[in-house]
């Protein structure tokens, strides 16, 4: 019996895959654009050509067939560095994100359901938090907390959570007026089962393509940071390679390569989790398919 | 009361309440770091005794913390004070006062322009609904809204002034230079402005662009738009006499709730072109951990944003006629 669940579960899941990645040309797209910097963050030794921690090169070489994308002031290898680079702005705009929904969904889930004092109170702090300019309270709290990707993921989700606390809430308190919830109260669940156990589970296709749709605004917001050097200094981010290619002089110098090569892959990767968050936002609510 | 007015009131105290809530929490923050109240400003070797005491007495950091927290908003609200730059030695709000105008100017120009071409090509785009210009359009703005802004601004700049040299590679004016009238003075800002304009301008329609283009597909779709087609009116009129206005309220709508992010840009946008705005003083406090200015920035700023914020609902208010029924 549980094998045979499962294998309808996969089957299932193979669908929605083939739907969204196959089926549907922006996730085909987006698809294709995510495989570069996901190969490069999965298999980075693979890739680079070099250790990009290392010093293989003259200071500042232009682009050549040893070094494709020049290097850097230290003479370490530029495009091993994009390679590297990739898993840390991956892994910060993805963990970011998740976290921002899981944050916004359970005050979303509260505010809906439990209504009353709760929900005015937090309704408030929600709309407060989508009127102020974020990226200064990011940089405040960010600069206060201190250096570490731990903390720009904290920044992030906290100046992130609002539009999704609302989205969800809005759910909840259309799916609170089901006869089944009424139903499961009438035989004494709790409210958090309800939450968690009724209501969380119609959620959760939006919410994942909620946070493949989020994660393209997180890792600009980590370059954001990175690039006002709130970064990790240390390690190697896309962001964090633009703020040392602006701060050694790339743009006095010309060097092209260099600054563009971060922000390409930044672009690219941003593209490619939008397109995919649509096409999953589309397979889960067909409505929005009549555009 | 007329219903703009009340509508328009009903904002304005709105915005004033979520202003205080920002005052307050910049109260708390430095308070809930660790060392406690102000260990930055204590702790600061920059500051001289006399200067710390002297601090200590105006705040009230010494007095118990409701006491400081009345000081701070009277401090604040009646005399715009609220704080010394631990780097400038000068209080912040002057400090801040000097590179605000350089910001204003980037933020209302940048959004009125972006608005107005992501509306304009919006409703092109939609009317020529299925065309390649249509595509074209689109897949470019997908594109730019990628970006971030402060790479954007890089690219350009390296391409622009480095290899063109067509635009100066850093500053708002040139240094050092004694202008002979205002106009000498504006020519030589706006040729160093031009290019970070484009920079905002073109992130900013990329994002009103879309907005605009489905919100103008919806409204060709109602029936009023039909009625105006039967009455004879040509596509052009029906267009931009009749669907550009309804059509324009949801991007209206969209930008105020989008200025913060769009404040955001700008600011980054500053700092990679060095202008003396207030993006390049909160690069510049990051990098002195100069917190008083940080939290005076985040003030302000969100003063300029709740105000362009509320800018855009009177605009709104002025341009939706079912307001004035409300």
């Amino acid at each position: 019996m549980r094998s045979d669940s499962l294998t309808r579960f996969l089957k299932s899941l193979g669908a929605a895959a083939k739907a969204i990645f196959i089926l549907n040309n922006r996730g085909l797209a987006g698809l294709m654009l995510l495989s570069i910097p996901i190969a490069m963050a999965l298999f980075p030794q693979l890739i680079a050509p070099y250790n990009p921690w290392e010093t293989t090169g003259a200071p500042f070489e232009p682009p050549s067939w040893k070094h494709l994308l020049g290097t850097n002031d230290m003479g370490q290898d530029i495009f091993s560095e994009l390679v590297y680079g990739a898993r840390i702005s991956l892994l910060v705009g993805f963990t970011a994100a998740a976290a921002t929904v899981v944050l916004g969904t359970v005050i979303g889930l509260i505010a809906g359901y439990v209504g009353g004092i709760i929900d005015e109170i937090l309704l408030t702090i929600t709309d407060t938090m989508m009127l102020i300019p974020v990226l200064p309270f990011m940089i405040l709290l960010a600069s206060m907390l201190g250096q570490g990707y731990q903390n720009i993921v904290l920044v992030i989700t906290i100046f992130s959570w609002p539009s999704v606390a609302r989205l969800v809430r809005a759910q909840t308190l259309s799916l609170k007026q089901n006869i089944y919830i009424e139903a499961a109260r009438a035989v004494g669940a709790s409210g958090t089962w309800i939450m968690f156990r009724h209501i969380l589970p119609q959620l959760l296709p939006l919410l994942i393509a909620f946070i493949v749709l989020r994660a393209g605004g997180a890792m600009i917001a980590e370059a954001s940071l990175s690039f006002l050097g709130l970064g990790d200094p240390t390690q190697k981010s896309w962001g964090t390679m633009i703020y040392w290619a602006r701060q050694s002089g790339a743009i006095s110098s010309g060097a092209w390569w260099w600054i563009t090569a971060p922000g390409l892959m930044i672009t690219m990767s941003v593209l490619g989790f939008a397109q995919v968050g649509y096409a999953m936002e589309e397979y889960v609510n067909p409505r929005l398919r009549t555009r | 009361m007329p219903g703009i007015t009340r509508y328009v009131v009903r904002k304005v105290v709105s915005r004033i309440i979520v202003f205080f809530i920002i005052v307050s929490v910049t109260f708390i923050i430095p308070r809930l770091m660790p060392g406690g109240a102000f260990a930055y400003l204590i702790e600061n070797p920059n500051i001289a005794p006399e200067l710390r005491e002297a601090l200590i007495k105006e705040f009230g950091l010494d007095k118990p913390l409701w006491v400081q927290y009345v000081t701070f908003l009277k401090e604040f609200f009646l005399k715009g004070n609220i704080g010394i730059s631990f780097y400038y030695l000068k209080p912040v709000s002057e400090v801040i006062a000097q590179a605000l105008p350089w910001t204003v100017t980037l933020v209302t120009t940048s959004v009125v322009l972006s608005a107005l071409f992501g509306i304009i090509l919006g409703a092109l785009a939609a009317y020529r609904r299925g065309s390649k210009f249509e595509a074209t359009l689109f897949n470019v703005f997908m594109f730019v809204r990628s970006m971030p802004s402060f790479w954007l601004g890089l690219v350009l700049l390296i391409i622009f002034g480095y290899y063109l040299g067509v635009a100066p590679l850093y500053g708002a004016y040139t240094y050092g230079v004694t202008y002979e009238n205002l106009l000498e003075f504006i020519k030589d800002v706006l040729w160093h402005l031009w290019l970070p304009m484009i920079t905002l301008v073109l992130l900013g329609t990329s994002v009103y662009f879309v907005l605009s283009r489905n919100s103008i597909v919806d409204v060709l779709t109602e029936d009023f738009v039909m009625v105006a087609r039967a009455k004879g009116l040509s596509d052009r009129e029906v267009l931009f006499r009749h669907a550009l206005r309804p059509a324009s309220l949801p991007v209206l709508t969209y930008l105020a709730l989008d200025l913060g992010y769009s404040i955001g840009g700008a600011l980054l946008v500053e700092v990679v072109f060095s202008l003396p705005g207030v993006g390049k003083l909160m690069y510049e406090a990051v990098y002195m951990t100069d917190y008083p200015l940080l939290l005076g920035i985040v003030v302000y700023v969100s003063a300029l944003t709740l105000t362009l914020i509320t800018i855009a609902e009177v605009l709104y208010a002025l341009i939706d006629p079912r307001v004035k029924l409300l």
